[in-house]
């Protein structure tokens, strides 16, 4: 992912015909999503069988282990039957939305585990993206229209150094700054364990352990939307009825507020849900980091087993999830686009 | 399009809403900030029956006692299922469920005596329909609820002869007592389960040890265990343990520091110093001598059963003289210096040095010193002459270059690379370091596909099961084969015969011996050659508990024990005798780094209020 | 949008004084990158490799930042800034390697999905649609878990998955230069699809390229210390990612060994800024169309 707002004039040159029609249009688009989601699902598959290492043998290392016992556990797993059969079953499964049965946590399906986790995800994600969005495009706005002030120079080098940041950097430091050192903010995980809260504390508890992984989150990600506000602002300023508007004698925070933000927010809106996706793969350091229970910790937790079945799982629930989000991002550039509009 | 007066208050008043809601997220994070000021300080208050925060980082694959395989929750079912017969703090058999055994003459027979006052939690008798039932579950479902399959392959039956007197048969004599390691479950609960290998276990478990599973949480991964009032030995004096899922251990430390949790296991070095150097009081460290060694293992060419060559070891290496050579090109004190910062023992023989009556060499074996002229004039002598570049050439005349493999998220493995790297390319033999993920070290490991690799395991009281895995039989059916248990695809007749000897030798003074003698061969065939046996550093908050029992006392940790001494010793410190010391400990650095931080944040933020309050004026 | 309106922009534009602060934080980004490349070239003479040999360091492990140590010494008693140096070859390696691998892939499929019509543009299509719909970071995760480790695993994870977001600008751009009169003047004088791709459409879309590349290389450095975090990296090789690894694994953040953890940190914070910064110029100077963005 880079910082050019190319993503936007991408889908400006997208090259739908002007005149069709918009059923059409929904069709194409649904039509590509289920491909590349039939692509995630394969691929899902084949690139973790072929993984090197017997899970079987892995999951019973260091441990007392007889040859009925790893032939047991490679029955009950299913590790035993051919490739295809394999995969066949696994397509089967996969209708019915069962992602098949974990190597590791014996007493949950793989389908349970992402379900538990995806709630926290979607807090965590949710609340970084709302803030990060807020934060960039109002910062967007007012560095566009101050271009060159101090406010800008120093918002948006800001902006720029912490996008350079490696993410579980930066989230060891907060770590360590506020949750060890200070003492501000708890360390681990969403909720105190043991605590119990219900009610307002509850709630009051989860905000607590997220700021943050949250600020971890926004700080890292929140320069693409400022960059992109900033650049449709500016090229809004330089439109013939801005010029107009100005010369007509018109205030400029007035002018700003009333003409230029809100036609910029058009190419933004559609960036925003062009950026969950990544939003939600930085949830893997992040969650990582901060022991907060959601998809990309679990991600991670499976990846150091290697539990193939449940890597496979969070693969196959990540990728549908940005699937979904650029399937969204096309149809909300679609109706918020006057021009594809009025075709 | 005119200004309008009408127009000009809304279009000013909505920078300045967005304004006022940042002010209010910054009200909303003021308060949270507050909240966690306050929260360590109640929860201490609110802790007096006190329960021990255990921080943990590991899997949990399941609290079934007849599925679990991985470390966390088996040592958590030895604070639940008490044994037959327990490791008492000195690794010595002691009392269990049962008071008393018995061994007939031909060392065939085990009877077992069930102490009176064992009850489980929910206040039933502990009979010997209990141990019969968990052995015979064993037995007859290796494939399901064999997790301990290895335990009981040579037992024959497992009868109850009255209500508290339990007779084990077994196949061939052995020394070591089939009552230890296997959690003995209540008949009159698991009975009525339906499916006992997906039963979880792990809500309101009947139990018979010092505490019981109380809930467990797999998203957040919290586990709660109280105290089971009914224990023989006496109720803990603690009301509970709590275990908190950390993902990494620098986090855990930080927990450790700002009081949300009480024990940390699993330090590095590093942090290990760092936190006895905490002049705070609150923190007291512990450093227990290990039950795990980590070896070089060499692979001599391995074989299957039938004598069949597999694997793609440098054939090389089949000569004895060059792993030799190899290993005294190892210096094991200096690893333990510089990678453990002298928190270890220099490695022996597999056992490590917790276990008194099996660590150290057989009379009359030479330990390898560290000398790398003498490995070279081994080398020199043996006809491996120098190449053109320096590197040694073997006998085929082909250059000398080894594959060292390791895991690539084990910390130690990867610096005991770069250093043996180095003293290997001293004596000119070339070293390419594969440091691959974990699995694929096992895989090729079974697969016979390495040079040389870092192993290590962790030995339990009894050493059988670590000699049982370096005989001949121990070699897989086919090349590769998955059943293959060999550690270091090694076989040799005579270790063999010692591994027979030991195994039904009845006087431990005896079986010591041969038990030296056996790991003492192993040492000498210079095929798994033990580095160290690391520490356990801990660190626990000495402000809110005292008393845990070490396992060897005086020596041992406290996690990660062959029993549950460490915590069933704990109690909680006098009330009052200590804060709950949030916010001490900053290390220095930090906060330069965290002020210059907020001076960043605030800046820009003050920076952006002044230009925009400036633009309305404009 | 019509030409004039772009034009008008674009001298809109010129004029402003803050693409001159654009420019110049471009060219101090690259005065600061030859600098870095230099001293990343200069580190074999500078610190000889032998000086890191963990069996000959004299220094204790884990020292504080002195005089004969600027930066301290890590958990084996390596000089720490002269790992810094090596460590800038590896960081650099992967980062160019990656983006190289990635442009070349972006360009290729990008201007035969531009160029050519029907099934093949249709499949090649969806091939970018999926691997920018795919999570790239996982589907990294998945490539260096599947491929054996090393530096070129990684270089390979980070470039297969990174191609895709220059597919689609290399394709709209081929698309419209496609679009032009003197194409379909060459096209009617009977010029292959090989002399159009070659000859008009690559020197078209190179500047675009080019630009993308130098945003690329961050993020590069960035996945690599990443991957390096999640334990995919190859400890063997002194990259940043890698040492920030070990200085992690081996407990120098909590422990307060500052000079460990900061460094590495600060080094890929700024080249990366650095690229970013020439990345932004570059685009402003080279691309008329983005120009306006800026």
């Amino acid at each position: 992912m880079t910082i050019a707002s190319n993503d936007a004039v991408t889908v400006a040159a997208d090259d739908t015909p002007r005149g069709a029609s918009l059923r059409r249009y929904v069709a194409v688009k649904a039509g590509g999503a289920l491909i590349s989601l039939a692509m995630v699902v394969v691929l899902g598959f084949f690139a973790f069988r072929v993984l090197p290492g017997d899970p079987v043998r892995t999951m019973t290392q260091g441990r007392q282990v007889t040859p009925e016992q790893l032939e047991g556990l490679r029955r009950q797993l299913g590790l035993d039957d051919p490739l295809l059969v394999q995969f066949w079953n696994y397509l089967r499964d996969l209708a019915t939305g069962d992602l098949g049965q974990s190597y590791v946590y014996k007493n949950s399906s793989v389908a349970e585990l992402i379900a538990d986790r995806l709630l926290p995800t979607l807090l965590l994600t949710g609340t970084a993206a709302a803030i990060s969005v807020v934060l960039g495009l109002w910062l967007g706005q007012r560095t566009a229209w101050r271009r060159g002030s101090w406010f800008d120079k120093v918002h948006t080098g800001l902006a720029l150094t912490f996008w350079s940041v490696p993410t579980f950097w930066l989230g060891l430091l907060l770590l360590l700054v506020f949750g060890g050192g200070l003492g501000w903010f708890p360390t681990t995980g969403m909720t105190t364990a043991g605590a119990g809260y219900t009610g307002v504390e509850h709630v009051l508890d989860v905000a607590h352990h997220l700021v943050l992984p949250v600020i971890t989150m926004v700080a890292v990600v929140y320069a693409q939307y400022l960059m992109v506000m900033r650049a449709s602002v500016l090229e809004e300023m330089h439109s013939d009825y801005l010029t107009t508007a100005r010369a007509k004698g018109l205030r400029d925070d007035l002018v700003r507020t009333r003409h230029a933000v809100p036609n910029a927010l058009l190419p933004t809106v559609t960036l925003i849900f062009l950026t969950v996706g990544g939003l939600v793969g930085g949830a893997v350091t992040v969650e990582s980091v901060f022991s907060w229970p959601g998809l990309g910790y679990l991600t991670y937790q499976a990846l150091s087993e290697p539990d193939l079945p449940l890597l496979q799982g969070t693969f196959v629930v990540f990728s549908a999830i940005v699937i979904l989000m650029n399937f969204v991002a096309d149809l909300v550039y679609r109706v918020l686009d006057p021009r594809l509009r009025s075709a | 399009m005119s200004p309008s007066p009408a127009l000009r208050r809304p279009s000013t008043a909505r920078p300045r809403l967005v304004a006022a809601a940042l002010a209010a997220l910054l009200v909303v994070l003021t308060a949270l900030v507050a909240t966690g000021v306050q929260r360590p300080a109640r929860a201490a208050e609110s802790d007096s029956d006190a329960v021990l925060r255990i921080a943990y980082s590991s899997t949990v694959d399941t609290f079934n006692p007849f599925v679990s395989i991985y470390l966390t929750p088996t040592g958590v079912n030895r604070f639940v299922y008490e044994n037959l017969v327990a490791y008492g703090t000195e690794n010595e058999a002691t009392e269990g469920l049962a008071e008393s055994w018995d061994t007939s003459e031909d060392a065939l027979t085990w009877t077992f005596t069930l102490g009176d006052d064992r009850e489980w939690s929910d206040g039933e008798p502990v009979v010997a329909d209990d141990v019969v039932f968990t052995y015979t579950s064993i037995m007859e479902n290796p494939e399901t609820l064999g997790a301990n399959h290895g335990l009981t392959t040579n037992i024959e039956s497992v009868t109850a002869v009255d209500e508290k007197t339990v007779e084990m048969t077994l196949i061939e004599p052995q020394a070591a007592n089939p009552g230890f390691e296997i959690p003995i479950v209540p008949a009159h609960v698991w009975e009525d389960v339906d499916d006992p290998a997906a039963f979880p276990a792990d809500s309101e478990v009947v139990g018979s040890g010092p505490f019981v599973i109380e809930s467990y949480d797999e998203t957040s991964g919290t586990l709660e265990l109280v105290a089971n009032e009914t224990y023989w030995r006496g109720a803990p004096e603690i009301a509970g343990v709590r275990y908190v899922k950390y993902d990494n251990v620098d986090a855990s430390v930080q927990g450790l520091r700002s009081g949300e949790v009480d024990i940390v296991g699993g330090l590095t070095p590093a942090q290990y110093d760092t936190l006895e150097a905490d002049g705070s009081g609150e923190i007291a460290t512990n450093a227990g001598t290990g039950r795990r060694y980590l070896a070089l293992a060499i692979n001599p060419g391995a074989t299957t059963a039938g004598g069949e060559a597999f694997g793609d070891s440098n054939p090389a290496l089949a000569d004895p003289d060059l792993r030799t050579a190899i290993l005294m090109a190892v210096d094991k004190e200096e690893l333990v210096d510089r990678i453990l910062g002298g928190y270890g023992t220099p490695g022996e023989t597999e056992v490590p040095a917790s276990y008194p009556d099996f660590t150290g060499f057989a009379e009359g074996v030479e330990p390898l010193e560290f000398d790398l002229d003498g490995a070279n004039a081994l080398l020199d002598e043996a006809g491996y002459e120098r190449g053109p570049d320096g590197t040694r050439l073997d006998l085929e005349g082909n250059p000398l270059e080894l594959r060292l493999m390791g895991d690539t998220e084990n910390a130690d493995h990867v610096q005991l690379a770069e250093f043996v790297g180095e003293w290997l390319g001293e004596i000119g033999i070339a070293v390419t370091p594969e440091l691959i993920g974990g699995d694929a070290v096992g895989e090729r490991s079974i697969a016979g596909n390495y040079d040389m690799y870092f192993t290590s395991w962790s030995l339990g009281p009894d050493p059988d099961f670590q000699l049982s895995i370096n005989t001949c039989d121990a070699r897989p059916e086919t090349p590769g084969g998955a059943d293959n248990l060999s550690e270091s695809n090694w076989c040799s007749p005579e270790f063999d015969a010692l591994y027979a000897e030991q195994r039904t030798e009845l006087d431990p003074e005896a079986r010591s011996e041969l038990v030296r003698e056996s790991f003492s061969a192993i040492y000498e065939a210079r095929v798994n050659y033990p580095i160290w046996y690391a520490d356990a550093l801990e660190a626990y908050r000495s402000d809110r508990f005292e008393g845990f029992t070490l396992q060897p006392e005086g020596s041992g940790p406290i996690l990660g024990q062959n029993g549950y001494w460490g915590v069933y010793g704990a109690s909680e410190v006098e009330p009052g005798s200590g804060g709950s010391g949030a916010g001490d400990g900053v290390p220095g650095w930090l906060l330069p780094v965290g002020v210059g931080a907020v001076v960043l944040v605030v800046g820009g933020v003050l920076l952006g209020r002044r230009r925009s309050a400036g633009d309305d004026r404009e | 949008m019509s030409a004039a309106t772009w034009q008008r922009r674009r001298a809109g534009l010129r004029e402003s004084a803050g693409e001159f602060a654009s420019y110049r934080s471009g060219l101090v980004g690259a005065v600061l990158l030859v600098l870095v490349v230099l001293l990343a070239l200069a580190a074999p003479p500078l610190v000889p490799r032998e000086s890191l040999a963990v069996t000959q360091v004299t220094a204790d492990r884990n020292e504080v930042p002195s005089l004969a140590h600027l930066l301290g010494t890590d958990s084996s008693g390596r000089d720490v800034l002269g790992m810094l140096l090596w460590g800038a070859r590896a960081s650099l390696l992967v980062g160019f390697a990656a983006t190289a691998m990635s442009m070349v892939i972006g360009t290729v499929v990008g201007m035969a999905a531009g160029h050519f019509t029907g099934l093949t543009q249709g499949a090649l299509m969806r091939v970018i649609d999926f691997f920018l719909v795919v999570p790239s970071l996982v589907l990294a995760i998945v490539l260096s878990t599947v491929l054996a480790s090393g530096l070129w695993t990684i270089v390979i994870a980070i470039g297969v998955t990174s191609w895709a977001s220059t597919a689609r600008v290399v394709r709209a751009q081929t698309l419209t230069i496609e679009s032009r009169a003197y194409i379909e003047r060459s096209r009617a004088l009977g010029a292959g699809d090989a002399h159009i791709l070659g000859r008009h459409v690559l020197p078209a879309v190179m500047p675009l390229v080019l630009a993308n590349t130098t945003l690329a290389v961050g993020a590069a450095i960035i996945a690599e210390s990443t991957l390096a975090f999640l334990g995919l990296g190859d400890p063997t090789t002194y990259s940043w990612g890698s040492m920030l690894k070990r200085a992690l694994d081996t407990g120098a953040a909590t422990a307060g060994f500052w000079w460990q953890v900061l460094p590495p940190g600060i080094a890929i914070v700024l080249v990366v800024l650095c690229f970013t910064l020439v990345g932004r110029a570059l685009e402003s100077v080279l691309n008329p169309v983005l120009r306006s963005h800026r």
